[in-house]
């Protein structure tokens, strides 16, 4: 019985011998066609999972970026071919994984990603092994380009202590100087409040209190009555997401929106959409606006991302999505190689055209630490505005130069090899 | 004729990982895909020596992979740039902690046993989510990388060569393995197998019960933190998803699907795994549904997994 059960399986792997010789034999016809191939972008962000809303929103405006850029003539005149990877939302091994399938496997010229922060510094890494081009989309770490920053990525979205220092001002001198803190316990939310903490030291208010809320808490309710009686001026939230939009919500059940001020830094369109009008409340600092009626070609991006995004409005994701992929192709195009150094020197100091930037003021990736140099917007969150969707009254533009601390307080140091 | 039936298989299988590299291209796959695979199948097959072979469910592996994950990457950024001790005192904290824990817990039994183990899992993941100044927080352990290995007469590029970090890693695998087949085969191991098949009987024998489940989930928790060593070093980064439950899970996923009373079921289930994880995922959003929906076809057609159900039919037919 057993010399029976035996032969296939030989018999099987002769044929698997014969298939792979067969399959290395044609390999080499393929590599030669190369000089035809596409130029390669590799997308590496969450498709699944919590953050797989924004990481879909990017995907959109990578995608929009790319039938632009297809449409004018690719880059240095080959067509552009965008894969997309699902990172999952919390498995950074997985992140890791598919970088290296995007690279090793499908040749990619450039790579972009990611929206968590623990794998925008961990894609960093494996970019700078392979020497891969890599923008970062909508990681705010500031690791990315501060302790952890590498010669080869660039980053988007903005730094965690330049939503804070943007937004600080205006708190201090309009709303108040006594703070308290309603902070995610973990990296983010840590980082956020050492950026308020280093804001009120130099201007010298003081931080009555702060609480440490578990990521995923739905009940916020002990934190806001311990928030209520230290009596602060501003009541700081630093949550994300669903967080965000429960913190809120029950804020407004408590009636605390009558008394304090509400105010924090990073908010997404995302999370205003998800409140109830009356908790659109407080102060912000968004990365992106799509209602700038007076900033040329924004209205175009908006209609543009509205056919493909189910009728609604571009949020910051889709704008980091878009810009990381134009600017692979921007540079490129200017530079005329793609050889990740010449084109990460390139990059220095580059500015997006106006139809890319979409926003005011001048926007460029700084030299020292390989940030983009955006405009915030720091404003309100409105029950209601002018469009059904716009959901956030910017009051004021803070340019990212301002905002940013200097790149010799980063913790960047450079090491081009 | 059973016995060289066998030995066929090993053979098949060993040759089939020592030319991985030079295959998994033209497979449509790619080397630290391979990598990856022999890993997660090093940390099933440990945790199989648990399950599959003594009888008990834990829940919590992934705390030691996490604990040996950190304890590499730690000691390569902080305190001595060196692979191999990285390695070494990753599989020391997870050996050590799993001592500790494991004489804690070696009374439970069943669902008890599982629920503790997931207990004390979700203690090291917390610490590793919480302490952002020492583990990185949420943010993961980053800032450092595997170097060469130093022979003294030559030294091995592991970080630039994907090729040679693939043979280290099947190096430790096959040593690991080996060790666990010889235990096996030990009277120790034949004593498990005794706990597995009717503990009272066993203990009538006068076997000490207990002292047996500790020591093979310390030997089981000497493997998977070996294993989370190496993954950590296949990453140049640890992550507290490393230590979380789910991780765990994906863990016993890997054994029940290949075979957990089978010594190579574990390394099948881990191939299954990630290889369906990395294909699926490109196709669709919706991977993990399928994967899910696969898991409970096997266990509800085929409750002793894909070499299980391999076996049989050899018997029947």
């Amino acid at each position: 019985m057993d010399e029976h059960t035996e032969s296939p399986g030989r018999r099987r792997m002769l044929k698997a011998a014969a298939a792979a010789g067969i399959l290395q034999a044609t390999g080499p016809f393929i590599i030669s066609a190369r000089g035809e191939q596409p130029i390669k972008i590799g997308l590496n962000d969450p498709l699944t999972g919590t953050y797989a809303e924004l990481g879909k929103n990017e995907q959109i405006g990578c995608e929009y970026a790319i039938e632009q850029i297809n449409a004018k003539g690719g880059i240095l005149g080959r067509q552009v071919q965008l894969l997309v990877e699902d990172s999952t939302s919390a498995d950074t091994g997985a992140a890791v994984q598919k970088a290296r399938k995007l690279i090793d496997r499908d040749k990619v010229d450039f790579l972009l990603g990611n929206v968590n922060s623990a794998m925008a510094v961990a894609l960093g890494q494996v970019s700078n092994e392979r020497r891969i081009y890599h923008v970062v989309t909508g990681g705010h770490t500031d690791a990315v380009t501060g302790s952890d920053c590498h010669w080869n990525v660039f980053r988007v979205c903005n730094t965690t202590r330049m939503e804070t220092n943007s937004v600080s001002k205006t708190l201090f001198s309009k709303y108040g100087k006594k703070w308290y803190f309603i902070t995610p316990d973990y990296a983010f939310g840590h980082t956020l409040q050492e950026g308020f903490e280093a804001a009120l030291k130099q201007y010298g208010g003081t931080e009555v209190g702060a609480d440490l809320v578990p990521l995923g808490a739905t009940d916020f309710s002990s934190y806001l009555i311990k928030a209520q009686a230290a009596k602060p001026d501003v009541i700081i939230f630093l949550q994300a997401g669903q967080d965000m939009i429960n913190a809120l919500k029950q804020a407004v059940q408590f009636g605390l929106d009558k008394r304090f001020h509400i105010a924090g830094a990073q908010q997404e369109l995302e999370v205003l959409d998800g409140l109830s009008p009356n908790a659109r409340i407080g102060t912000w600092v968004f990365e992106w606006y799509w209602n700038q009626p007076n900033v040329p070609h924004v209205a175009e991006f908006v209609a543009g991302i509205r056919k493909r995004n189910n009728g609604k409005v571009p949020t910051a994701r889709h704008w980091f999505g878009y810009v990381a992929a134009w600017t692979c192709a921007l540079v490129a195009n200017q530079a005329k190689t793609l050889d990740a150094v010449k084109l990460a020197k390139a990059t220095e100091n580059f500015k997006l055209p106006p139809e890319v930037a979409l926003m005011p003021g001048e926007t460029f990736y700084r030299a020292g630490d390989h940030q983009l140099m955006p405009t915030l917007y720091v404003g309100h969150a409105q029950e209601k505005g002018s469009a059904p969707e716009d959901l956030f009254h910017v009051d004021e533009l803070v340019k990212g130069v301002d905002a940013a601390l200097p790149v010799s307080e980063t913790g960047c140091h450079m090491k081009w090899s | 004729m059973k016995a060289l039936a066998g030995r066929y298989v090993d053979l098949a299988i060993w040759l089939g990982l020592a030319t991985l590299p030079y295959w998994i291209g033209a497979a449509g796959g790619y080397t630290s895909l391979g990598t990856r695979v022999v890993v997660m199948a090093l940390a099933a097959t440990a945790l199989n020596f648990l399950l599959g072979f003594t009888g008990v469910l834990s829940f919590g592996h992934a705390a030691y992979f996490g604990l040996g994950a950190y304890g590499a990457g730690m000691t390569i950024k902080y305190l001595v740039p060196s692979t191999g001790l990285g390695i070494l005192v990753g599989v020391a904290a997870g050996t050590a902690a799993a001592a500790i824990v494991g004489a804690l817990i070696a009374r439970l039994r069943g669902v008890y046993f599982a629920m503790v183990t997931i207990a004390f899992g979700q203690v090291f993941y917390f610490i590793a989510f919480r302490w952002n100044a020492v583990t990185g927080g949420d943010d993961g352990l980053s800032g450092w990388r595997r170097l060469p290995i130093d022979l003294g007469f030559g030294s091995i590029d592991i970080l630039g060569n994907d090729q040679a970090f693939y043979y280290l890693t099947l190096a430790g695998f096959a040593v690991a393995v080996a060790v666990m087949a010889a235990l096996l085969r030990s009277p120790f191991g034949r004593s498990l197998l005794a706990i597995r098949e009717n503990e009272r009987r066993a203990r009538f024998l006068g076997i000490p019960v207990e002292q047996h489940i500790w020591l093979s989930f310390v030997v089981s928790c000497f493997f998977v933190s070996l294993a989370g060593a190496l993954y950590a070093l296949l990453n140049n980064f640890a992550d507290p998803h490393d230590l979380r439950w789910d991780q765990s899970g994906d863990f016993v996923i890997m054994a029940v699907l290949g075979g957990m009373r089978t010594f190579w079921g574990p390394l099948v289930g881990a191939a299954i795994f990630v290889v369906l994880q990395d294909y699926l995922s490109t196709l669709t959003d919706n991977w993990m549904s399928l994967i899910g929906v696969f898991f409970i076809l096997v266990v509800m057609f085929f409750p002793r997994g894909v070499l299980g159900m391999l076996r049989r039919r050899k018997a029947t037919s």
